[in-house]
């Protein structure tokens, strides 16, 4: 069985929100959408779980109690404890009894929540609240999982422990979509989708992505900004040039996947597409 | 400083509904005022019964507006219209004195009709004409004591107030969190939501309705006449109403502060215009129909008549069927739109500009 | 260049817990600075001992050369993460409320935001957002930017935009102190101060900070049987694609693969900034 959504567009109005997107999840895998804000990225999962109306095009999903979604804000229960929250999301799910109290438990031992699970959802930081709305959606073990850029705004040890757990969910069976304005996130995939203003400007697997770059990328350390597309890299420029030579003082340099990002993104920009 | 008032006045200017609240609302106010706030009464339905009515009915004049003529009847369907709430005065003829039985639940109007009585006495004795011998009786709330007339009132007041703003906040509150949406994707259903959600509000209200009524009891002695039944029947009714509007009211609500002030709006007409404190005969045509709109104006019917004057389940089956009514709309409406809330949309979320903002918090 | 902010063994105790320990904190002209720490690390802390905002329990604290003064807070620009813009009003309006505030006369906003100048900024985009906050924090002609995760949100070319914005700042003299929990963003920076628990653990170029850690590169036709031995294990994995990184030894690594009986190719590589951060709080942290 696989999900996902098929030449879909969405329309608010009169603006379009996604535009003709395509991919499809496979079991076991992590699928990563990066873009920056307004880009469609949530738009894009609220999509796939049917929150949002398509316009054109199909949603491919399981059964709701195969799917485990995060929102990017929220889904924590601020006046419930950790575990009222649990227990509301197992029974919303399904889970009753003993298989509940089992699976709480064990839920709040592999999240790091078992010193916090009597603090009211309100009172945990940031970090915690987020692992445990991941908690809440993995405990009733769906094959899908959709997660809302559960990432943005936590401290890198977090994260850190965030991607365990979601590459445990996929090495689990589970397929699992994420979103994130991280770029560097998106090399934990094993297929990326670039998102910009709705439409797809590149997607596949991240070493495919950087492949796919044509012309010649360099580097310059001049002061002021080099002739042709360039972009700030610490204190210097990355410059590149889609064909032919790059300019004079520039040194070339292996792209990597970050540079294959904000590459893709020019070329967007200029018109032109990636081909991957 | 001056940078300071400048911003200000720049906010203000596209807050919609605080600049609502700060100019209609007082509009409003003083149109209510002017024209429902009125304790004196201008018309008294009044029955006339027994073998000198037709007499007698000719005799009285306004405020007295007399809306029935029995000649057939006596002194129990006199009383039994004023149970039954045709009327607010009977007057019973044929007997030594005419016998003037009042609705001591009408507290105004009754005291309207006192004194209109004592000037018709005067006016007689001055232009040389002996009245007859007239006995006045007021039925339900001898003494007229305003405590019994008004918490069976602010029973349904409190009610109110539980019911639609609290409910409201419960709901916003689950749509602030972010948790609102993710209950779509899960495998409840709209009406598994509301029920659920209404369901403990409903309990509460009811545990406070009795203490309510208890303690008006205990504390100002206000009867309990009628069946307990009938008025458990009424105030159901009257908490689904008030409980289906506080959905309505969270679905047009962004937060927590916009619940509060829809709610208020939503409130204050009841307050003003229910009956509970000024009497609907008294309120101008023009705003009188604003009266008939809303629940509690109905429960109140329900509650006094109930509690005051022991009246039976047919005589309050118009609130009743009316309450039902309401009921059945505002809680269709409130599933109507709260099914769009969490079906797929076709609006785009609010929340995605304030991730950081609120995780930054 | 010379030094615009300097702490120097500042410590702030609140009752028995102690934010900040005896941190040595610089910010020159000309240079971006990036603060990069846990939650609860003592990053806001630090920051507002800085400004002046809170007095120190010991050490010193420079701002311009004097202790922090509200003349001194006037050549500090300071985003925060909820940008401190108002929502509610146009990008003008904003201008010209931070300039009045700040007393600065009358200043010319910036051509490059000119196109959106009367639009409310509840409506713009993200990036379009910070690049107004960045501009407002910048009207006054600070000395010191201080900037909370400046480019948190924001998509890879709205990124780019705003570190030219940030570079060119530091060009013209100012020194930039950014806070950042994105590896990306901390990798733009000239320097990189690690906070654990109130101390610095780590600090120097992105180079010095990872040092010669090495991690290795487990790759497995069975990724899913290699990551469950090594997840069991209490490693911390990083996944990706299909290649997994793990914080140990090569022969360790390939010891309990073979035990377990998966097959896979082991090689030592050097550990990226993440690596580097997750070991430098996990060896600074206490218990």
């Amino acid at each position: 069985m696989t999900w996902g959504l098929q030449s879909a567009s969405v329309r608010f109005g009169q603006t379009p929100a996604l535009t003709d997107v395509t991919f499809l999840l496979e079991p076991s895998t992590v699928t990563v959408v990066v873009g920056g804000d307004g880009a469609g990225k949530s738009t894009c999962l609220r999509a796939l779980v049917g929150l949002v109306a398509l316009s054109t095009g199909e949603a491919r999903r399981p059964g709701r109690r195969q799917i485990g979604y995060v929102p990017a804000t929220g889904g924590v229960y601020p006046d419930l404890t950790v575990d009222e929250n649990l227990a509301f999301s197992g029974g919303v799910y399904g889970e009753r009894g003993a298989t509940l109290l089992d699976k709480s438990s064990a839920t709040l031992e592999r999240f790091g929540l078992v010193d916090a699970h009597s603090r009211l959802g309100g009172h945990l930081s940031g970090g915690m609240q987020r692992k445990l709305a991941l908690g809440m959606a993995l405990l009733h073990q769906p094959a899908l999982l959709v997660l809302d850029e559960p990432t943005t705004g936590i401290d890198p040890l977090s994260r850190s422990e965030m991607w365990r757990i979601i590459s445990r969910a996929a090495a689990g069976g589970a397929a699992v979509i994420v979103t994130t304005t991280y770029v560097d996130e998106a090399q934990r995939a094993s297929s990326v989708l670039l998102l910009e203003q709705g439409r797809v400007i590149a997607q596949g697997s991240p070493s495919s992505i950087v492949g796919a770059i044509g012309g010649t990328l360099g580097v310059a350390h001049s002061a002021t900004r080099p002739a042709g597309l360039s972009w700030r890299w610490g204190r210097a420029w990355r410059v590149w040039a889609p064909s032919g030579p790059l300019p004079d003082g520039v040194e070339p340099l292996q792209p990597e996947f970050e540079d294959a990002v904000v590459i893709a993104s020019m070329a967007d920009r200029r018109g032109e597409q990636l081909d991957v | 400083m001056w940078a300071m008032i400048v911003k200000e006045y720049r906010q203000l200017r596209r807050d919609r509904r605080t600049l609502a609240m700060m100019i209609v609302l007082p509009v409003l106010l003083l149109v209510i005022f002017g024209y429902a706030a009125r304790f004196n009464v201008s018309t008294i339905s009044t029955v006339v019964v027994g073998p000198q009515a037709e007499q007698v009915a000719a005799q009285l004049q306004a405020p007295f507006h007399v809306v029935e003529i029995d000649p057939g009847g006596d002194r129990s369907v006199a009383a039994l219209r004023l149970k039954d709430g045709r009327a607010v005065v009977a007057v019973v003829t044929g007997r030594s004195s005419v016998l003037f039985l009042m609705d001591g639940t009408q507290l105004f109007p009754v005291e309207t009709a006192e004194s209109a009585l004592g000037r018709m006495v005067q006016r007689a004795k001055a232009s040389g004409i002996t009245p007859p011998p007239l006995t006045v009786q007021i039925l339900y709330n001898p003494k007229l004591i305003t405590s019994w007339v008004l918490v069976p009132g602010l029973a349904g007041l409190i009610l109110v107030f539980i019911g639609t703003l609290i409910t409201s906040l419960g709901v916003v509150r689950e749509r602030q969190a972010g948790t609102l949406e993710q209950l779509a994707v899960t495998p409840l259903r709209p009406w598994d939501v509301i029920a659920g959600k209404i369901t403990p509000y409903l309990l509460v209200a009811a545990v406070d309705l009795v203490v309510i009524v208890a303690v008006g009891m205990i504390l100002f002695h206000v009867p309990f006449i009628g069946s307990v039944a009938t008025f458990a029947l009424g105030a159901a009714l009257f908490l689904l109403v008030t409980l289906g509007m506080g959905v309505l009211v969270s679905t047009v609500s962004q937060n927590q502060g916009q619940a509060i002030q829809l709610a208020f709006m939503v409130m204050l007409p009841q307050i003003l215009l229910s009956g509970l404190i000024f009497p609907i005969s008294s309120m101008a045509a023009g705003v009188r129909w604003i009266s008939y709109i809303l629940p509690l104006t109905y429960f109140i019917d329900i509650s006094r008549g109930v509690m005051l004057k022991g009246a039976p389940i047919s005589a309050l089956w118009e609130p009743l069927l009316l309450l039902s009514v309401l009921a059945v709309v505002v809680l269709g409406l409130a599933m109507l739109r709260f099914r769009r809330d969490l079906a797929p949309s076709t609006r785009r979320s609010r929340t995605s500009i304030t991730t950081h903002e609120q995780l930054a918090a | 260049m010379f030094e615009l902010a300097e702490t120097q063994a500042v410590t702030m105790r609140y009752g028995a817990f102690t934010a900040v320990d005896s941190v040595d904190l610089t910010v020159r002209s000309g240079e971006v600075v990036g603060l990069l720490g846990a939650n609860g690390a003592g990053k806001t802390t630090l920051i507002r001992l800085l400004l002046g905002l809170v007095r120190p329990s010991a050490g010193v604290t420079l701002l311009f050369g004097s202790p922090p003064s509200v003349s001194g807070r006037r050549r500090v620009g300071y985003v925060p993460q909820t940008l401190g813009l108002y929502f509610d009003m146009t990008v003008r309006e904003n201008w010209d409320f931070t300039v009045a505030a700040f007393g600065g006369g009358r200043a010319d906003m910036p051509s490059n935001l000119s196109d959106v100048k009367d639009q409310l900024v509840g409506t713009l985009p993200l990036g379009t957002q910070r690049r107004v906050a960045f501009a407002v924090a910048f009207s006054h002609a600070p000395d010191l930017l201080v900037l909370d995760e400046p480019t948190s949100g924001v998509g890879p070319l709205g990124r780019a935009r705003l570190w030219e914005d940030i570079r060119s700042s530091a060009e013209h003299g100012a020194g930039v102190l950014v806070t950042t929990h994105n590896m990306e963003e901390a990798e733009q920076c000239d320097r990189l101060v690690v906070m654990v628990e109130g101390r610095v653990a780590a600090e120097g170029t992105v180079g010095d900070v990872t040092g010669h850690r090495q991690v290795v590169e487990v790759r497995s036709a069975d990724w899913k049987g290699a990551f469950e031995v090594l997840d069991a294990e209490g490693f911390v994995i990083q996944v990706h694609e299909d290649v997994l990184r793990v914080p140990s030894g090569r022969r360790e690594v390939e010891g309990l693969l073979e035990r377990r009986g998966v097959r896979a190719t082991v090689t030592t590589v050097p550990a990226n900034l993440e690596e580097a951060f997750v070991a430098v709080v996990s060896a600074g942290s206490r218990g």
